[in-house]
């Protein structure tokens, strides 16, 4: 049974990945042909993407009893989700152009690149959380706090590329179709606000847990997160002062994303040696 | 009569064989085109009638019950105008029937325009055929006619690149103004002399919702003439610098002989206003803006030689797709043929 549900789950986020990339392609290809996609069928290919991607996490929570971040591959399906959850609430409020096929292509990328490295789908006991909601509602903020940094890295990215077309003087191609410059340059910071809220926010509900248990937390994993947070703190200052702008904010909020994911790694490897959190009761590894 | 709709013309002049001169001897007032096509109307065996008028051309759309009606309409013109025939003869071009439509076809969508594409035709025309209708100078053919005609005009625009990219400086402007700041409403502008293609590109980025508008000549007057046709205000040209940083989009267009806006002071500038972009767009000769202020973070700078470059490239563009939308448009005037030769047929019947 167990076996037929981890079947599903990853079968389920093979299909968003395959939507997410079908999305993708279809935004390509009609830029190629010089036209305008539709924003319609783009949207429409990512609900379908994020609904069959929604069934995989609900599946693998299922299993695991909890929110599904146990391992890089739910973190890099679950930051997917965020991203594209994020999207639908960005998307239509703000009709910034190209922005679903940038969302399809780095929701194509975390999904189906957490595919390559079977060994990051690794089992691990279920309830790793040990029935600790303040660490589980820290450790899904902190997922959906890095979905906000990597749409509002593409973001960024979309505002290099339209400024670099008006510095350059091209007009053809991408650059008739992306946003004005002011328009990306409001959302980034609009987005950058946003994120250090919600991370802001899991850091305080993981420092409840933190007070409680010193020694559950390692080092390495509090110094990793509190950098990232620290890092996208000081970009918010300084935006605030008008100190870091336009481009150069842009470029520190790309560099900080990939850190930021970058920093996923020594976070999530520090789980390996920290001791097992208290759990109700024994519960068999779920074997992939 | 073997064929109901033989005696579809099409008589006119326009910019592709008639020099501006000789156009300007040919031209009508608006009430002088509407006056011809009454005129036109009246006569003996023209049924139906339509006059287009506009500063590149001038067209009579006719339907008679003979094709040799057209050399009486010619004639009457010449009349009437008091021009010479030869002259006219000289200039002017005449299709009939199943060319006629495809004609009209082609106007309507642009192809025969000077600015290829240009959307500006599709709307004189609907004009001048609302003007004919209303005056009942229309009747079942070209009501048909020139509604589908409408039609195949956004046909062959939409399945073709015909429109994409402008072609007109002033368009130009208004397209790069949004790719920085996207809504243009609550942009500044100021614009520096009186000049007149500062002006039209003024008048072109008012028309895409720009509400304010300052300007700042030497000679206070003009600024203030211009500034009054604009809906602005003028500012007293000694003090447009200390005012810079309250300008989105800064209109260069004086006739000053060395640089008014260095790279210093638009560095100074941007300092007051770091997070909102400034577009300079310099359309004097000689230059008003010193080329190095493109180096200054989030200022876009484009002169006369950028703009022209991007409006030829979009021409270009345009020409390309010429020929598919004729092929469109040919579809589309067979189509309309048989359709308004059946009518006709059944009318008579």
């Amino acid at each position: 049974m167990i076996n037929e549900l981890a079947m599903t789950d990853r079968l389920a986020f093979a299909a968003a990945a395959a939507i997410y990339g079908g999305a993708f392609i279809f935004g390509l290809v009609t830029l190629l042909l010089k036209r305008p996609y539709s924003r319609a069928i783009m949207f429409a290919l990512l609900v379908a993407g994020f609904f069959i991607h929604t069934l995989g996490l609900n599946l693998r929570g299922a299993q695991i009893k909890a929110c599904p971040l146990g391992n890089p591959f739910e973190i890099a399906q679950f930051l997917a989700w965020s991203l594209v959850l994020l999207f639908f609430i960005i998307g239509p409020v703000f009709r910034l152009r190209l922005l679903g096929f940038f969302t399809a292509g780095l929701a194509l990328l975390l999904a189906a690149g957490s595919f390559i490295v079977p060994s990051w789908d690794a089992p691990y006991p279920p309830g790793i959380f040990g029935g600790n909601h303040w660490i589980e509602l820290h450790a899904s903020l902190a997922i959906f706090s890095y979905g906000v940094f990597a749409i509002l890295s593409l973001v960024s990215a979309m505002f290099l590329i339209q400024q670099h077309g008006l510095k350059k003087k091209q007009f053809k191609g991408l650059y008739q179709y992306l946003p004005s410059v002011q328009q990306l340059d409001l959302m980034a910071k609009r987005l950058l606000f946003t994120g250090v809220i919600v991370l802001s926010a899991s850091l305080i509900f993981g420092a409840v847990f933190w007070i409680e248990n010193h020694d559950l937390v390692p080092i390495f994993k509090l110094t990793a997160t509190c950098l990232v947070w620290l890092g996208y703190l000081t970009v918010f200052i300084l935006r605030i002062q008008k100190k870091l702008v336009t481009r150069r904010h842009a470029i520190a909020t790309i560099i900080l994303f990939l850190l930021a994911i970058a920093s996923l790694w020594p976070v999530e490897s520090a789980r390996g040696t920290e001791p097992e959190p208290p759990s109700h009761g024994a519960t068999p590894r779920i074997e992939r | 009569m073997s064929d109901v709709l033989q005696s579809l013309f099409v008589l006119g002049t326009s910019h592709h064989a008639t020099p501006l001169a000789v156009r300007e001897r040919f031209a009508l007032t608006p009430a002088q085109a509407l006056e011809l096509q009454k005129q036109l109307h009246a006569q003996e065996g023209i049924r139906e009638c339509l006059v287009l008028n506009t500063c590149n051309r001038l067209e009579i759309y006719g339907l008679a019950d003979r094709i040799e009606r057209v050399d009486e309409v010619r004639r009457f013109f010449c009349q009437k105008q008091n021009l010479a025939e030869a002259l006219f003869q000289q200039y002017a071009y005449s299709h009939n029937n199943l060319k006629a439509l495809q004609h009209v076809l082609e106007v309507s969508t642009g192809l025969d325009s000077q600015m290829v594409g240009e959307t500006q035709i599709l709307g004189q025309l609907k004009q001048a055929f609302t003007a004919a209708r209303d005056a009942k100078c229309t009747g079942n053919v070209f009501n048909r006619l020139f509604e589908k005609s409408f039609q195949a005009a956004k046909a062959a625009r939409s399945q073709t690149a015909i429109t994409r990219g402008q072609v007109s400086i002033g368009n130009v402007v208004v397209d790069l103004a949004t790719r920085i700041f996207g809504k243009l409403n609550k942009s500044r502008v100021l614009l520096l002399g009186s000049g007149e293609v500062g002006e039209k590109t003024a008048q072109a980025l008012k028309s895409r919702g720009v509400e304010d508008i300052s300007v700042s000549s030497r000679t206070f007057e003009n600024a203030h003439k211009l500034a009054h046709s604009l809906g602005g205000a003028a500012i007293d040209f000694a003090d447009f610098i200390d005012q810079l940083e309250h300008f989105d989009i800064i209109i260069g267009s004086t006739a000053a002989p060395g640089i008014l806006l260095t790279r210093e002071v638009m560095a100074r500038t941007m300092k007051q206003r770091p997070e909102r972009p400034c577009f300079l767009i310099d359309l004097a000769l000689p230059r008003d803006v010193d080329p190095a202020v493109e180096e200054v973070e989030n200022v876009y700078l484009y002169n006369l030689d950028d703009l022209s470059t991007i409006a030829n490239e979009n021409l270009e563009a345009r020409k390309a797709e010429i020929e598919k939308a004729r092929q469109i448009l040919k579809k589309h005037a067979w189509n309309l043929w048989l359709q308004l030769r059946r009518r006709e047929l059944m009318r008579k019947v």
